[in-house]
């Protein structure tokens, strides 16, 4: 009980006992203590501020003057060598730095609409938490904030992308889209920064937010839609050119005139095979595809197919039950693709997309180097199909009861 | 044993012939289309015992997998979370593998993956063959007696998303309307005319209420544009113009909001009021 000064309800009568200088000395001694009690509070509590403020951006964002930028995970990152010039995060621009982007209450000089005092030098404390401001006029938000899948950063705060007052940035935001996202998504920064094949819908106009919304979406991985509806935003027009000039194929025109699909297009899973952030392959294909019409057999080059497609598919050469294009059991898949040499790839049968004919069969394959195309007559029965006579004779197979070699 | 081999294949036969018709649209089994009755079997464990594909649970969720491949992975992680989402309720699960590979192999994988559920052994690709599989990893969910409602083949996206739904369908957790829902998303698009209407309307009702009638109507001005036909702007516009002493302007407003909506009460107290207090000596 020494540090009990002030509370011992006999302190007078104590005080009254003791010399001058004893009082004195009690009184020192007992004020550093308190002092340095208090030091030891207030470390404590800034810390603990410190913390919160780390796990719940809501409390963040209510506070009257913003915390320093070390207190944000990766997007502090950003923000520290970010080019937002001049101005901690959340306030308005300095004077004479253009705007690309003012949010009216700030330019109309309604503090009053946001803060408790209507003076821009000292506006106060926000009215209330800083999402119940935002969403008063912003409520057709509240349908991404309560959608299937949410964004952390937009459920904690609004203020962690946006800076309520105004911008140089579109949006108000506080960083441009891209550096904004990768400062948290930073392996997303890696993959596209680092993809020999790159795709313009991350790198080009909204970036990111071509295909995603940051603030909550219906589809996985926030994407606005389901991938075939977002691919075909660009990828079902006429005039998209790849990077080395080569016109790609309008996806809605192709799909209406060929009605057999494959499952991943039919199932609208575009990213089932490419990859729309970038990679090693051609055509941002996701793993390893044989790009030409002949190939040794190797498992490898297939890998992309083998994703879901059974490998041993082309690997047995007698099968009753791995692959329903066989002749008996004597497995085609295998006669077909699985050769030291000159093994037909998938494409030299199949359409990847779609197809007017049966089990993805193209309609034909290029022959000589003029262009023209030999066609693939291909006709299924319910147990097995004819191919007429264009790669070789014509050919049937039946996969319950074998054709025998005499009548193909 | 030999019998009850030459048994299952005749049958198999007969129902691939059943089977062969099918359509083969968005699916994996190629010779079990959905709607029809998936023949139950039954195959040997990784535990040792025996065990049904399929029981007479509400829901039977099967997929079939191979180790160390990386949607099947995904996938048994995904099951393994939907099982527990669901635990208690009728659902029965299964994961069917080729045994074409290790028991080992399978054991270590399973393990890996923290996969509980049982894993059953398709000797000889019987089931696989008999399904005409062509896809892996491939998920197929029946109801109570056994007919085929999804045929699932791996998707990159929303694939649990899909397959919850189907369960909490055919459980009636979920109606038609909200499984379609699932299946096509509503577009989650930011913006539109309609939008930024409703925001010039919230933030005009904000500086009405502060008095900044000359800014509130400005932005209730830019709503209207935005959206013609939004009766709460003329409403408020009501307010602002009446409160700005502009009666006849004020009643005009009025008017053209109680003629979109008619029940919109902000215009008929406003235009009560206006007229009341005409009416006043």
């Amino acid at each position: 009980m020494k540090n009990s000064l002030w509370l011992n309800p006999d302190v007078k009568t104590r005080r009254n006992n003791m010399s001058l200088i004893a009082f004195c000395r009690r009184v020192i001694k007992g004020s550093a203590m308190l002092l340095l009690a208090s030091l030891c509070l207030a470390v404590i509590s800034c810390a603990a501020e410190k913390t919160t403020d780390t796990a719940n951006p809501a409390i963040r964002a209510n506070q009257l003057d913003p915390p320093p930028p070390t207190y944000r995970t990766a997007a502090v990152v950003v923000k520290q060598s970010g080019s937002m010039p001049g101005r901690p995060p959340q306030r308005p621009l300095s004077a004479g730095v253009k705007a690309a982007s003012l949010h009216s209450p700030f330019a109309d000089g309604n503090c009053i609409l946001c803060h408790m005092k209507q003076d821009p030098n000292a506006p106060g404390p926000l009215l209330k938490p800083v999402n119940e401001i935002c969403l008063d006029c912003h409520g057709d938000f509240k349908e991404f904030l309560n959608a299937k899948f949410t964004h952390g950063p937009t459920l904690g705060s609004c203020v962690n992308c946006h800076n309520p007052h105004n911008s140089i940035y579109p949006m108000l935001l506080e960083e441009n889209i891209s550096t904004l996202c990768l400062g948290c998504h930073s392996d997303m920064k890696a993959k596209t920064t680092e993809a020999h094949v790159k795709h313009d819908a991350t790198i080009k106009d909204k970036a990111c937010i071509n295909c995603h919304n940051p603030h909550g979406a219906n589809v996985e991985h926030l994407l606005v839609d389901l991938p075939f509806n977002l691919c075909v935003t660009c990828h079902g027009e006429d005039d998209v050119i790849d990077n080395e000039g080569n016109r790609l194929t309008n996806f809605k025109e192709l799909l209406a005139e060929n009605k057999e699909q494959h499952g991943p297009v039919k199932n609208k899973d575009c990213s089932a095979c490419h990859n729309p952030h970038g990679g090693k392959y051609f055509r941002l294909l996701d793993k390893e595809y044989p790009a030409e019409f002949y190939s040794p057999y190797d498992p490898q080059l297939y890998s992309l197919c083998f994703e879901c497609h059974e490998n041993r598919v082309f690997e047995e050469p007698q099968t009753e039950t791995l692959t329903l294009f066989r002749n008996g059991t004597r497995n085609l898949h295998y006669l077909h693709v699985n050769k030291t040499e000159r093994g037909r790839t998938c494409r030299a049968c199949h359409e990847v997309h779609a197809s007017q004919q049966a089990h993805h069969i193209r309609e034909g394959v290029p022959y000589g180097s003029t262009g023209w195309v030999l066609k693939i007559r291909y006709s299924p029965t319910p147990s097995g199909g004819t191919c007429v006579k264009n790669c070789h004779d014509t050919k049937s197979y039946n996969n319950l009861t074998a054709v025998s070699e005499a009548k193909k | 044993m030999k019998r009850n081999f030459i048994l299952y294949f005749s049958f198999t036969l007969t129902l691939a012939g059943i089977f062969l018709f099918a359509p083969l649209i968005g699916a994996a089994f190629l010779r079990a289309a959905t709607g029809e009755i998936i023949t139950n079997v039954e195959l040997p464990t990784l535990s040792g015992d025996k065990q049904p594909l399929l029981t007479d649970a509400a829901v039977n969720v099967f997929v079939f997998f191979k180790p160390d491949h990386e949607n099947s992975q995904t996938t048994l992680t995904h099951l393994n979370e939907l099982e527990r989402e669901f635990a208690g309720k009728p659902v029965h699960w299964t994961a069917v593998v080729s045994d074409s590979f290790e028991p080992a192999e399978i054991e270590a994988e399973v393990k890996a993956l923290g996969f509980t559920l049982p894993v059953l052994i398709d000797t000889g690709d019987k089931l696989y063959g008999h399904l005409a599989v062509a896809m892996t990893p491939n998920i197929g969910i029946t109801d109570k007696q056994h007919k085929l409602i999804a045929d699932l083949p791996f998707t990159k996206v929303n694939y649990t998303t899909v397959i919850r739904g189907y369960i909490r369908h055919q459980l009636k957790e979920i109606s038609d309307a909200e499984l379609q829902a699932i299946l096509n998303p509503p577009r989650a698009t930011m913006g539109g005319n309609g939008e930024e209407a409703h925001r010039h309307l919230k933030y005009a009702g904000k500086l009405f209420q502060a008095g900044l009638y000359e800014k509130a109507l400005e932005n209730v001005q830019t709503s209207l544009v935005k959206d013609p036909n939004l009766a709460a702007a003329h409403a408020l516009q009501g307010q602002i113009l009446s409160a700005q002493g502009l009666r006849d302007e004020a009643l005009k407003a009025y008017d053209t909001a109680l003629k979109l909506d008619p029940s919109n009460e902000t215009a008929l107290s406003g235009k009560n009021d206006l007229l009341n207090n005409s009416k006043q000596p």
